[in-house]
């Protein structure tokens, strides 16, 4: 797995690549969003568009970070969720939990509504 | 018919090892290129329970996955050396409230709803076993 960090604005959106199965990938994705609050970036856009694989663990990591910048007053948006993930946010109801885009652009401009 | 069998430590060093071996398997055995990913999500959920559940995650201790291929589907098992309590486990409908926000146990929800078959029993020596069926379509 890889992480990519980009600023657009005040949003810090956060590129995930690869596999995304467990041990030091997961320790990876905990820091990152822990690294997001404590440099007062509370706006982050999760992109999954090129993450190949994803298992219960992954989900878990992103709900912990969720959780995490949320308590910190923030929120944490899914951009480009590919098919079988968008498929296991439907199974576990985590779709009820984060909002969703397709569009960066769009997706960019609903942390500003 | 077809057999594979497949001996694992317990140790996170092998899990992409086994997801690709299960796709491989997968594609071997015609499960369709759309369905590898899922089969493979659903088998390594049921992997990694026993890995941590049942072996504490102790890499001399072996999770061994049984693959088998019957008439119109694929049965796998995947075995222990524990005797972990799965029935504590989710079954196909996710937590409500509070629940949703846990940052796990999800694996056998998610084994569960992809693969529409998953059974635990005990095997004649006690130990954790996890049956998944996966039709051929």
């Amino acid at each position: 797995m890889k992480i990519h960090e980009e600023k657009k604005g005040d949003v810090l959106v956060i590129k995930l690549s690869g596999k995304v199965i467990g041990g030091p990938d997961l320790v990876e994705l905990k820091t990152a969003f822990q690294n997001a609050v404590n440099h007062d970036r509370l706006k982050i856009l999760l992109d999954l568009g090129h993450v190949s694989w994803m298992d219960s663990s992954g989900l878990g990591v992103i709900v912990s970070g969720h959780t995490t910048v949320k308590k910190a007053g923030g929120e944490m948006k899914i951009l480009n969720a590919t098919k079988k993930i968008h498929e296991l946010f439907i199974i576990t109801k985590l779709i009820t939990v984060f909002e969703t885009f397709r569009d960066e652009e769009e997706a960019l401009q609903s942390f500003e509504d | 018919m077809a057999f594979s069998e497949l001996r694992v430590p317990s140790s996170e060093t092998f899990l992409e090892p086994v997801q690709v071996y299960l796709e491989k398997l997968g594609e071997i055995f015609g499960v369709g290129e759309g369905e590898q990913t899922s089969l493979s999500i659903a088998v390594m959920e049921l992997v990694k329970n026993g890995m941590e559940h049942g072996n504490s995650m102790d890499p001399e201790k072996h999770v061994l996955i049984r693959t088998e291929r019957l008439p119109g589907r694929l049965k796998f098992e995947i075995e222990d050396a524990g005797t972990w309590k799965p029935e504590d486990e989710p079954g196909y409908e996710p937590g409500e409230g509070e629940e949703l926000f846990s940052s796990r146990g999800r694996g056998v929800l998610i084994a569960r709803n992809l693969a529409r078959w998953v059974q635990y029993d005990l095997t004649e020596e006690g130990r954790t076993r996890a049956t998944l069926i996966w039709p051929l379509v």
